[in-house]
């Protein structure tokens, strides 16, 4: 990494509370813009929480976020206008049911970016075909298998041409023989160079693309490191314990 | 207010609880001298200080209640006999209902549909004029009748409804072990179902109390008549009427928040 | 449940037994104390008129004081629900505002409302309403306005013009009534839209209004539609309290041809009939439209 480049993601001690629960103990961390993190640890260790902060699902308590130059604060236009450049992939796909595919897909570049119905009709059949299902635009999501539902999250995410994807877990609803496909579409993305944060517990999908691991445990970021080191010389005794645990098997 | 005005007072509502709290005082106040003032324009003549006498009286150094304090108890009273009919009703009427007596579901189902389908207002007048004569029922007891029929219809839902609520898999763990249908009711079923009911059969008492209020049409002495009688004496409608209705708002609030309570408490155990 | 393992066959049961003697003996009670002890002589011919008698001079079938109530109450239902959902949307989304003030004004309405019984609500709102309220908004000129455009709409709305101060009196006091338990609907209905989807919408760059308006209303009017009409039914069975001010609907005219004819077994039947045989269309009419909307959901 070229560390005199401004980052464009900047967390400085940010920290959250779920009532008496701190989820983030001044979490601190830099993505340059191009960077590929994959963030891991055990569950509740505040992965997601990070990342939810990063484009504001969540509120944090202290500390300052600061995305693309923009500093994250009650000012809701700098809220907007992160949102628009940050996607983001959930768990559980958070389909709109109510729409077809394609409005599913045209609806924000439409509402938020000012498209014109064509316009965002093309881009977002561009994106379908990147993720490969052009042919189920105009199907409803309830109709598409697991796998399909988080592709056509992606291309979602990607009509509104952010700079950074997020990701929570993007395969941690789907059945196994459907996360290899998704993958697939997340390591595509990573070879053309989007700024990219992965919350996953898929270990070879962060060994192909990652440049940073961040292994995180009780709110705090533990280890961050290149996958070069991050696998085979973990520095910290939690890692090494969680790595033995999930490589095991 | 104009919209500049509108979005300030917005946004200092935002900024912290007790400025929302204030504002919403502020409010109140606010209808409150509407309602005032509508009064006084009208020629009102304010006579709080007459109504501690309808609430309780004193006599030679003891305390004798009031004649709202006596239509109270008067609907208390009724709320109790019919809670206790209520439950009874609403029992027989969900076991006949689930119960593979055709006869049994039919009748649950005849009477359910009529009394779901008709106002409560035409089922008291009904019970006044013409079950009354024929059965020979005073009126506290045909409101008592009407009433209970009336809720009962809910609790039997409510009975049903919890009973099916409890997993088939349930059931079919009670066949497993070899227990009789019996002992799988009383052993699983019920236990698990009693709790899921308790809430929602409070707060049926509530409604209880509240619809209690419609007897005043057949002129038997609860709050609600006592207090129409009063205002027929003194025209003191707004002093007597905002009392009722606190009266009735104080218990039916009481128990409602006994119900949220209830219904955390079931919540954490499952 | 266990009934459903068993066969569908009729079968005969004790209970069937105990069921039916019950149920005979309480019809020969009735018609053996209506017979003897009461001497009631059945007159149907007297009351059947107050529904709609043919006009002698005309020959023509001409509606009557019950009739006419029923029509009143379906005036007050129809209006009085699509007012009630107005209050009910405005309120309901006051109420998961993330505005603390709008909150406690939509919470301690919809407490007040459904903590008091509706009896002294209707007592006290109509009291409040017709002595202020009305004179304020200057119903009464309205109902006397000369236009012919207002003239017509005050006949449409309340059917007889000289009625009309009293008829949105009554109104307003059964929308306020029933504007509570609808915004508890709204509530649910929005709240029963799962957090992904807000925040999918968030995550995008919308706006809280366009998530709002293309993400959540459209899924929550779906949910919310098989309760309002749960409601409609209700306020049907409702609106017979706001007799108790005068307003001429089914229930006041019911008491008025009971009081005059003192047919009140007849009357009160046939009006407790009439009731139901409307609210259990209704039923029947929305189940169908709810089993036809899920069907067309694929």
């Amino acid at each position: 990494m070229t560390e005199n480049q401004d980052p464009i993601i900047r967390l400085t001690d940010v920290s959250k509370f779920f009532g008496e629960f701190q989820a983030l103990k001044s979490v601190n961390m830099e993505v340059q813009l191009g960077e590929r993190v994959v963030v891991c640890g055990p569950s509740g260790s505040g992965k997601s929480t990070m990342i939810r902060c990063i484009n504001r699902l969540e509120e944090h308590d202290a500390g300052r976020i600061v995305v693309d130059g923009k500093e994250l604060t009650e000012d809701m236009g700098n809220i907007l206008a992160v949102r628009r450049e940050v996607g983001m992939v959930f768990q559980q796909f958070n389909l709109f049911p109510h729409l077809t595919v394609l409005r599913n897909l045209t609806l924000a570049p439409m509402r938020a970016r000012k498209l014109s119905l064509k316009e965002a009709e093309e881009v977002a059949m561009q994106y379908l075909e990147r993720v490969q299902i052009p042919d189920q635009a105009n199907k409803y999501p309830s109709q598409l298998s697991g796998g399909q539902q988080q592709r056509v999250a992606i291309a979602r995410s990607l009509c509104m041409k952010p700079r950074i994807m997020l990701f929570d877990e993007p395969t941690s609803a789907l059945d196994p023989e459907m996360i290899k496909e998704v993958l697939d579409v997340m390591i595509e993305l990573a070879r053309e160079g989007m700024t990219m944060i992965v919350v996953t517990h898929e270990m070879g999908f962060a060994k192909t693309v990652a440049d940073t691991m961040v292994f995180m445990d009780h709110g705090e970021i533990v280890e961050s490191a290149p996958p070069s080191d991050f696998f085979t010389a973990p520095e910290s005794e939690r890692t090494q314990l969680f790595l033995s645990q999930i490589l095991s098997h | 207010m104009n919209r500049t005005q509108v979005r300030r007072w917005w946004r200092l509502s935002q900024q912290s609880p007790w400025i929302a709290t204030l504002q919403f005082l502020i409010f109140m106040a606010l209808v409150m001298w509407v309602v005032l003032r509508g009064a006084a324009e009208m020629g009102y003549q304010w006579q709080w200080y007459n109504i501690p006498e309808y609430l309780w009286k004193e006599y030679k150094g003891e305390l004798y209640p009031g004649q709202l304090t006596k239509g109270l108890m008067v609907t208390l009273e009724m709320t109790f006999w019919c809670t206790i009919f209520t439950l009874l009703v609403g029992l027989i009427t969900a076991l006949l209902r689930m119960s593979n007596s055709w006869s049994g579901s039919l009748l649950a189902t005849i009477y359910l549909e009529v009394v779901r389908n008709t106002p409560l207002l035409v089922q008291l007048y009904l019970f006044y004029f013409v079950l009354s004569p024929i059965f020979g029922v005073d009126r506290f007891w045909t409101g008592v009748i009407c009433l209970t029929f009336y809720e009962a219809s809910f609790v039997a839902e409510i009975i049903r409804s919890g009973i099916v609520s409890v997993d088939r898999g349930q059931w079919e763990a009670g066949d497993a072990v070899g227990l009789s249908r019996r002992d799988a009711y009383r052993f699983i079923v019920l236990p698990q179902a009693v709790p899921l009911m308790l809430p929602p059969l409070t707060g049926q008492i509530i409604n209880l109390i509240k619809h209690s209020a419609i007897v005043s049409v057949i002129a038997v002495a609860d709050l609600t008549t006592e207090g129409r009688n009063i205002i027929a004496d003194t025209f003191m409608s707004f002093e007597i009427w905002f009392t009722v209705a606190g009266i009735y708002l104080v218990i039916t609030l009481t128990l409602s928040v006994f119900v949220t309570w209830l219904e955390r408490r079931v919540r954490v155990r499952t | 449940m266990t009934a459903g393992r068993r066969n569908k066959k009729t079968r005969w049961s004790w209970i069937d037994l105990l069921v039916i003697a019950a149920v005979i003996a309480f019809v020969v009670f009735v018609v053996v104390r209506v017979e003897t002890v009461l001497r009631y002589t059945w007159n149907w011919g007297h009351v059947m008129p107050f529904l709609a008698y043919v006009d002698e001079d005309t020959g023509r079938w001409v509606t009557n004081l019950l009739l006419e109530g029923l029509i009143l109450t379906m005036r007050l239902a129809v209006i009085g629900i699509v007012i009630s959902a107005l209050i009910g949307v405005v309120m309901g989304l006051c109420r998961i505002s993330n505005n603390l003030f709008l909150r406690m004004v939509a919470r301690t309405y919809v407490e007040l409302v459904r903590n008091t019984p509706p009896l002294v609500f209707i007592f006290i709102f109509y009291f409040f309403l017709s002595s202020q309220l009305m004179p304020l908004l200057g119903v009464d000129d309205l109902a006397r306005s000369d236009s012919e455009f207002v003239q017509w709409m005050v006949r449409m709305v309340a059917g007889d013009p000289s009625l009309f101060s009293n008829f949105v009196a009554g109104l307003i006091c059964l929308s306020l009534f029933e504007g509570a338990y609808i915004t508890e609907i709204v509530r649910a209905g929005i709240q029963s839209i799962p957090r992904g989807q807000w925040e999918a919408g968030k995550s995008m760059g919308l706006s809280g209004f366009d998530v709002m308006r293309n993400v959540i209303l459209p899924q929550a009017v779906s949910r919310i539609m098989p309760p309002l009409a749960n409601q409609f039914i209700i306020l049907i069975k409702d609106s017979s309290i706001v007799s108790l001010i005068s307003i001429q609907e089914l229930t006041f005219m019911a008491v008025e041809v009971g009081v005059s004819t003192s047919r009140v077994f007849e009357v009160w039947i046939l009006t407790a009939v009439m009731y139901f045989v409307i609210c259990y269309a209704c039923v029947i009419v929305f189940n169908w439209l709810e089993r036809r909307a899920e069907r067309s959901k694929r």
